[in-house]
């Protein structure tokens, strides 16, 4: 492990234990009995199951959560033949109402969990200057820029985020005709040329989670 | 060299050709080596005045039974479930049952009578499933025989007989007669590197000869055993048409699914409960005086230096309980959802197994049209994504019944299901039904679907274990964290069977016993 990197492990695991225990005080917040479901595989609190591939969702942005679960629902997200987690999703965002889908989202955006454990361990130097394209949209410190639509990055599973940039590179998701974002998002992944590119993005964004 | 073929002399020839696991099967079939074995349940002391606690996650079959047994010895238990239901996979439909599909929750459309039921999860329990026989006789369940093979039904392939179903009887009376053909050709013949002596010669000339039906020179014509093209009652029997052996090998069938009933857990007879198998479940409950907290979603466990807390919601409320041992049958993939101190070791064990996609589907006929066709009881098999037909052993005559429509054991097959809404999956099921019952579809009342990879609070069936993952991690898992053990099917070598679950739960208990007794022993020792 290279200094800068057991730095970051290091750094991380240090404000893990302060947000764990700042925390502590915060009452975990009960699901509506009409989204128990959402954390039989998004886990308790949202915090996510790798076993079954389902992310992390704590405390997300609500306009965003708001945006995807519309995604699945008209079948921009959740369609492709290859997006075979998507197609497991799709249907509990089908059966949403507009109220409910607000609703879920707020509850989403009310939950905490401790930061995502670290997976991703590629090349953060060489991530940082695939990022300088990413910041515009999604803030130099990965924070979302609201004001073009661009979701905050910080506090996903890295694994999930290297999955969705695979996904917009090849066409799995982003490719839906109205799908707007979607076809920024397939644009800007264009430039990544590989797997290894897209670990090394997300690993420079797995250091912002710790700025 | 002319020594009798001794048994053992046989297994020493098998072996060579075959290898350890061909000396193993033969030899469980000569009977060499010892079966299952007697029952084994486990001895558990009574907990005294000691007044231990257990905490039971999850009211599937193993949970069920931990409950059941230790409340008896007197053990203090509490059961957290977080579905509507209690039973876990052991799951039987009726009319106006309620499936819990995540995001297509369906209502069960039968009509409402005593046979019209559909058991999504198990089905069948063989008479060496031991632990689930017992209860059924604890429990006075009353059982009758289920038919799980039958040469009437048919095997239907794509690639051979021009897509058209044959009945099994057929084929098997064929792929028989062929096989022996070759085998009384090559002994006739003394193909082999050494002579067999002339009575042992004689011996397999003439056994190939019965076990294929041969005629004269060990030549297969054809077999009564096929069946008659028409006649043999009043009329002189005209035996059916030879199928051609191109078509039987260009058939998938021989490849496991006519000798699926060879193996011993689908061997003839198998057994059922009367009325469905969650008679078993609800002879469970009806038994069970433990508290059984339904939707009661667990959020975390806690391993303690002599103990375990379990944080759980019910009924809108954030409730902690802490208990002297666990016992866990929560669907391992689900548990790094939740939260836990389990060790690295463990945890990542857990992660490791992989879930199946196994799925059923249920169709209420209006008429009991196979019947009409000969076939009571038994599996029609096809290369089609729906894999199995089954055709009920109960209500026989009556007007209507439901049939099993669908039973993918492929996990592609599996997912080619999920991915329909539960409307489209009765449309296919149906179509490719067809192929094997022109005019399937219009006897059919409704259906249901239950993939079990998309129910509330499973999202899998069942447990699989690659043999490198047996070796590495199974003891690990088998064994407890501390004071939690996890059970069920999923931690047995029979995942998918409730004899697993059983099985695992007696194991995870009497090992508790050994702890409870070595514990108590030491604290006489130091006092």
């Amino acid at each position: 492990m290279s200094y800068r990197r057991m730095f970051l492990v290091l750094a991380v695991a240090y404000i893990a234990s302060f947000t764990t225990g700042a925390r502590a005080a915060d009452e975990p917040v009960i699901p509506p009995d009409e989204f128990v479901y959402c954390t039989v595989c998004h886990g308790v609190q949202m915090k996510g199951n790798p076993n079954i591939q389902a992310p992390r969702l704590s405390g997300m942005d609500k306009t965003y959560i708001e945006r995807q679960l519309r995604a699945f629902k008209t079948g921009w997200r959740g369609t492709h033949e290859n997006d075979l987690v998507g197609m497991e999703m799709r249907p509990m965002a089908a059966i949403l109402s507009d109220a409910q889908i607000t609703a879920a989202a707020r509850y989403v955006n009310a939950v905490s969990s401790e930061p995502p454990p670290l997976t991703i361990d590629g090349d953060a130097g060489r991530g940082e200057t695939h990022y300088a394209s990413c910041a515009a949209c999604h803030g130099a410190g990965g924070e979302g820029v609201p004001a073009v639509g661009g979701p905050p990055l910080t506090g996903l599973n890295d694994w999930y985020l290297a999955r969705q940039l695979s996904n917009f590179k090849d066409g799995t998701r982003g490719s839906s005709p109205g799908d707007a974002y979607g076809a920024q998002m397939r644009a800007a992944t264009a430039t990544l040329m590989d797997d290894v590119a897209i670990r090394d993005v997300v690993t420079y964004i797995n250091s912002l989670q710790s700025r | 060299m002319n020594r009798p073929l001794s048994r053992r002399h046989f297994l020493s020839l098998v072996g060579a050709a075959g290898g350890s696991t061909a000396i193993l099967q033969t030899g469980l079939a000569l009977g060499l080596l010892p079966d299952t074995g007697p029952l084994r349940l486990a001895d558990v002391q009574p907990a005294g005045n000691t007044n231990k606690r257990v905490l039971v996650l999850g009211a599937g079959m193993s949970g069920l039974a931990v409950a059941y047994e230790l409340e008896r010895r007197g053990f203090e238990c509490t059961v957290i479930e977080a579905s509507k239901r209690i039973g876990g996979r052991n799951l039987t439909l009726r009319s106006g049952d309620e499936v819990d599909e995540m995001g297509y929750s369906q209502v069960c459309e039968f009509d409402d009578k005593p046979h019209l039921y559909f058991n999504a999860g198990p089905a069948r329990i063989p008479g060496h499933h031991k632990l689930v026989l017992h209860y059924c006789r604890e429990f006075e369940i009353p059982l009758e025989t289920y038919v799980n093979d039958n040469r009437n039904a048919y095997t239907q392939d794509d690639k051979a007989f021009g897509g058209k179903p044959v009945r099994i009887r057929e084929y098997v009376t064929d792929a028989r007669g062929f096989m022996s053909e070759l085998l009384y050709k090559a002994v006739d013949r003394d193909v082999f590197d050494r002579p067999l002596s002339a009575g042992d010669k004689e011996r397999i000339l003439a056994f190939a000869t019965a076990y294929g039906d041969l005629k004269e020179q060990g030549r297969y014509s054809g077999s009564d055993r096929a069946g008659y093209k028409s006649g043999g009652f009043v009329e002189h029997g005209e035996l059916k048409d030879i199928h051609e052996l191109s078509d039987l090998l260009d058939s998938d069938f021989w490849r496991y699914r006519m000798h699926f009933t060879e193996g011993e857990d689908q061997a003839m007879p198998v057994m059922q409960p009367i009325g469905g198998m969650d008679m078993i479940v609800k002879a469970f409950g009806k038994n069970i005086r433990s508290p059984i907290h339904t939707n009661a979603q667990v959020q975390s466990i806690q391993l303690q230096t002599n103990g375990v807390d379990v944080i759980y919601n019910h009924k809108g409320r954030r409730k902690k309980i802490s208990g002297d041992y666990c016992f866990n049958c929560i669907p391992h993939h689900l548990l790094s959802g939740i939260y836990n101190n389990f060790s690295k070791e463990y945890a990542e064990a857990l992660a490791a197994v992989e879930e199946g996609h196994l799925l059923k589907i249920g169709l209420q006929m209006k008429q009991r049209f196979w019947e009409a066709d000969n076939i009571y009881g038994g599996i029609s098999w096809t290369s089609q994504p729906i894999e199995q037909i089954w055709y009920p052993t109960h209500g026989i005559h009556a007007e209507k019944g439901v049939m099993l429509g669908a039973y993918t054991f492929g996990e592609e097959h599996g997912q080619f299901f999920e991915r329909m809404t539960p409307e489209e999956r009765i449309k296919s099921a149906i179509a490719q039904g067809e192929k094997i019952h022109p005019g399937y579809g219009s006897y059919v009342d409704c259906g249901v679907s239950v993939p079990w990879a998309r129910m509330n609070h499973q999202m899998g069936c069942n447990a699989r274990w690659s043999p490198d993952l047996r070796d590495s991690k199974f003891k690990l898992l088998q064994d407890p964290d501390g004071r939690h053990y996890i059970m069920g099917d999923q931690i047995s070598y029979h995942s998918g069977w409730q004899e697993g679950a059983l099985a695992s739960a007696h194991h995870a208990m009497a090992d508790m016993n050994q702890r409870i007794l070595a514990e108590s022993s030491a604290a006489t020792a130091t006092g």
